[in-house]
């Protein structure tokens, strides 16, 4: 099997891996190595599902012992196998480093025999990477469940950033779905790491050539409606990972069926890709807008609206905060404006130290006032007079009644509800509506039914 | 400090550098006007004004360039990407926010909600931009030994490409050819260029098509069609830079029936 067709295969198995960041570390280059990393991180393509191509995302290999039941590797699905050797891998990630092809290397990998074997073939590849090629560029590796923590602690050292996978949003699922991998397997790897990070920050505060232990942090990742469990479950879970293992970043991955199996959703279930992305919303809420779970969902509605995005559904719900004073709000209370990021809320608090903010300076600034309009005043006085309906039309999320063409084959011009658009659009296509009409339908009745909350 | 000036119907005409630039600041102030227009040498040579020509002086420069230092970071680091923006009528936005910010001072910059300084802003953010996207889309391809690229940009980003791939590749040598103004930027043995090309052809080569059809293939593998959405494709890498990337070349994306001859014959 040659190279070409090994890295098909190997990519082609990891793609459902979510976490393609290069972020967290900053580290310019240095003579007599190559690379270099910028704590923004930077994405060097986008596929056309849209989603950044940051890092060279392989498994060294996909021989795997496991038999879980979501993966798409796992040991009872016929599929082509290969492995990488670790020097072939190290030689493919310098030669498409070189050419800015990628920031550097995402490694994972299948459980081939057992966990700690698998982790020390991982670290020969990133010990020949760093060592022998003097690569000092972006290496995110995941640890395998159940390695030996002494093995965990070498990656650490060759990786910028480390990963977990926590597969399943509960243990009643994990254990149902992934017999092989404990819950304990899972957090134990978590911990260690979270530690040592820590320490590892501290010793480099007091010497400098101390060596950094995964200095770009930890992240995880779970799939997304494979389970019964509630976005209130499931942000909860990510408020407590952020809290308790000081991750960077927790992912969410759409289960997309890929088994018959009367424990998993049919086949012919859409990934839920909707709801995925209203919980990246609301963990960027949590991440950046000082928001926490329990505000934004609770027992009477544990999940999210699909029509409306996390942060409008708050505000609605809570009007005794709003309206807002831009020339006088503290900037945590700008935060919570819908339409107001950390970028707009920034300038406001800078420009407003200078000069009184009107609606003319506002849009000068780059505030987007499509829906924030309705939450501030400039001076005491409302930007805009609207009815409820106008305000509703305003705040419903386009994405949710997306139509398109998207061509698959050559004669097919047929517009289509988009893949995130609300299932309630999808099942109203499917029933026989044309695109458009559905689309519009939805929308219709969201509005309507956000009028009557307000 | 408040700096009166007329507004008059002259416009200036220098030699399109970023000193002559500075001499056209010098001249404002040094005339107490605000001019109708600045042109460099390229363009408006056709105007309905009367047009002066500002004379280069390094000495008049340096006097300038030491008081737009002294304006602090953010304002200098505004009016140096700025400039590099390929745009009609950058030089006067340029101007005015720079004229605005020595009459305030450094804090003029925050005053985003006035026009001049949004204005000059926009200007710097578009250059800076456009720098961003070809540091992450910017594709090298390696003939004996030196690593060579071609982009297509609008503003003149050369020199914000500089230092992120200086400090990437320390011991490589590159070069990176602007084919839209005829530019190149040249890196060899630690030391930068920056040189007029009017074409730059490397030959074909049979191994650098081997690792571009090798990138393309793992491309084409990460690809989810379940979840496909080239809206948000095209949202973060727009077209116009579909050109400078190899994966994203039409013969690529017929690749994959191409490079399977084996599978054929099964």
């Amino acid at each position: 099997m040659d190279l070409a067709e090994k890295l098909e295969i190997l990519a082609d198995s990891a793609k459902y891996d979510v976490a393609c960041t290069s972020s967290g570390v900053e580290r310019p280059g240095r003579a007599g190595r190559l690379g270099s990393c910028r704590a923004p991180g930077i994405c060097h393509s986008f596929t056309p599902d849209g989603r950044c191509v940051s890092l060279l995302k392989v498994l060294l290999s996909n021989v795997c012992s496991y038999d879980c039941s979501y993966c798409v590797n796992r040991r009872s699905n016929d599929r082509p196998r290969a492995s990488f050797t670790p020097r072939e891998l190290a030689e493919l990630t310098i030669g498409f480093y070189r050419r800015n092809y990628i920031e550097g290397l995402f490694l994972s990998s299948a459980v081939a025999g057992s966990p700690d074997a698998t982790m020390e073939r991982m670290i020969e590849a990133l010990r020949i990477l760093r060592q022998e090629y003097r690569f000092n560029g972006y290496i995110h590796a995941k640890t395998i469940p159940g390695a030996d923590p002494l093995l965990v602690e070498q990656l650490g050292l060759l990786a910028d950033r480390l990963s977990v996978n926590i597969e399943l949003p509960s243990e009643a699922s994990l254990v149902r779905l992934a017999p092989d991998k404990g819950r304990t397997a899972i957090l134990r790897p978590m911990g260690q790491i979270a530690r040592r990070s820590a320490h590892s920050r501290q010793e480099l505060t007091v010497y400098r050539h101390a060596k950094a232990f995964a200095p770009a942090g930890q992240s995880t990742q779970m799939i997304i409606g494979a389970t019964p469990e509630s976005d209130r479950q499931i942000l909860r879970l990510t408020e407590a990972l952020y809290q308790k293992y000081a991750l960077k970043r927790v992912f969410y991955s759409a289960y997309l069926p890929v088994v018959q199996d009367p424990r998993l959703p049919a086949l012919t279930t859409r990934p839920p890709l909707l709801r995925e992305h209203r919980l990246y919303q609301a963990d960027w809420l949590l991440r950046y807008y000082h928001f926490s779970a329990e505000e934004l969902l609770s027992d009477e509605q544990p999940n999210f609206d699909p029509y409306l995005d996390p942060k409008c559904s708050w505000a609605l719900n809570h009007p005794e905060y709003f309206p807002v004073e831009v020339n006088t709000a503290p900037g945590p209370m700008l935060l919570r404006v819908p339409g107001i990021g950390p970028k707009s809320a920034r300038r406001i608090l800078a420009a407003r130290r200078g000069q009184h903010l009107g609606l003319a300076e506002l849009k000068r600034i780059g505030v987007v006032l499509k829906r924030a309009q309705y939450f501030i005043t400039c001076g005491g006085r409302a930007l805009t007079r609207s009815t409820r309906r106008e305000i509703a039309g305003a705040l419903v999320d386009p994405k949710a009644f997306g139509v398109g063409v998207q061509q698959l084959s050559l004669d097919d011009f047929c517009a289509k509800p988009l893949p995130d658009a609300a299932p309630a659009l999808h099942r109203l296509a499917a029933s026989g509506v044309e695109a458009r009409q559905a689309a519009e339908l939805t929308r219709q009745e969201a509005i309507t039914w956000i009028t009557r909350r307000m | 400090m408040d700096y009166p000036a007329y507004v008059t119907d002259t416009a200036y005409r220098y030699d399109g550098s970023f000193q002559g630039f500075l001499c056209c600041v010098f001249e404002s102030f040094a005339r107490h006007e605000l001019p109708a227009a600045i042109h460099p040498p390229e363009e408006g040579q056709t105007s309905l004004f009367g047009a002066r020509e500002i004379p280069t002086d390094p000495r008049r420069a340096g006097r300038v360039a030491a008081a737009l230092h002294r304006l602090g970071t953010p304002v200098e680091r505004c009016v140096t990407s700025g400039f590099l923006a390929d745009e009609a009528g950058k030089d006067l936005t340029l101007l005015h926010f720079l004229r605005l910010c020595f009459a305030q001072g450094p804090s003029a910059f925050w005053r985003m909600g006035d026009a001049p300084v949004a204005q000059a802003q926009a200007l710097a953010r578009r250059v800076d931009g456009e720098a961003g996207k070809y540091i992450e889309f910017l594709r090298f391809e390696e003939h004996g030994g030196m690593l060579g690229s071609i982009i297509h940009p609008r503003n003149r980003i050369l020199p914000l490409l500089r230092g992120h791939f200086c400090s990437r590749l320390p011991d490589e040598e590159f070069v990176i050819f602007d084919a839209t103004h005829g530019m190149a930027l040249l890196c060899r043995g630690g030391r930068v260029q920056y040189l007029r090309m009017e074409r730059f052809a490397p030959p074909p080569d049979g191994e650098e098509d081997a690792w571009k059809r090798l990138w393309q293939r793992f491309f084409h593998a990460l690809t989810i069609e379940e979840r496909r959405n080239e809206r948000c494709q095209r949202t973060h890498a727009p077209k116009r830079y579909w050109q400078d990337m190899c994966e994203m070349a039409p013969e690529g994306r017929g690749q994959k029936s191409t490079t399977h001859p084996a599978e054929d014959m099964v």
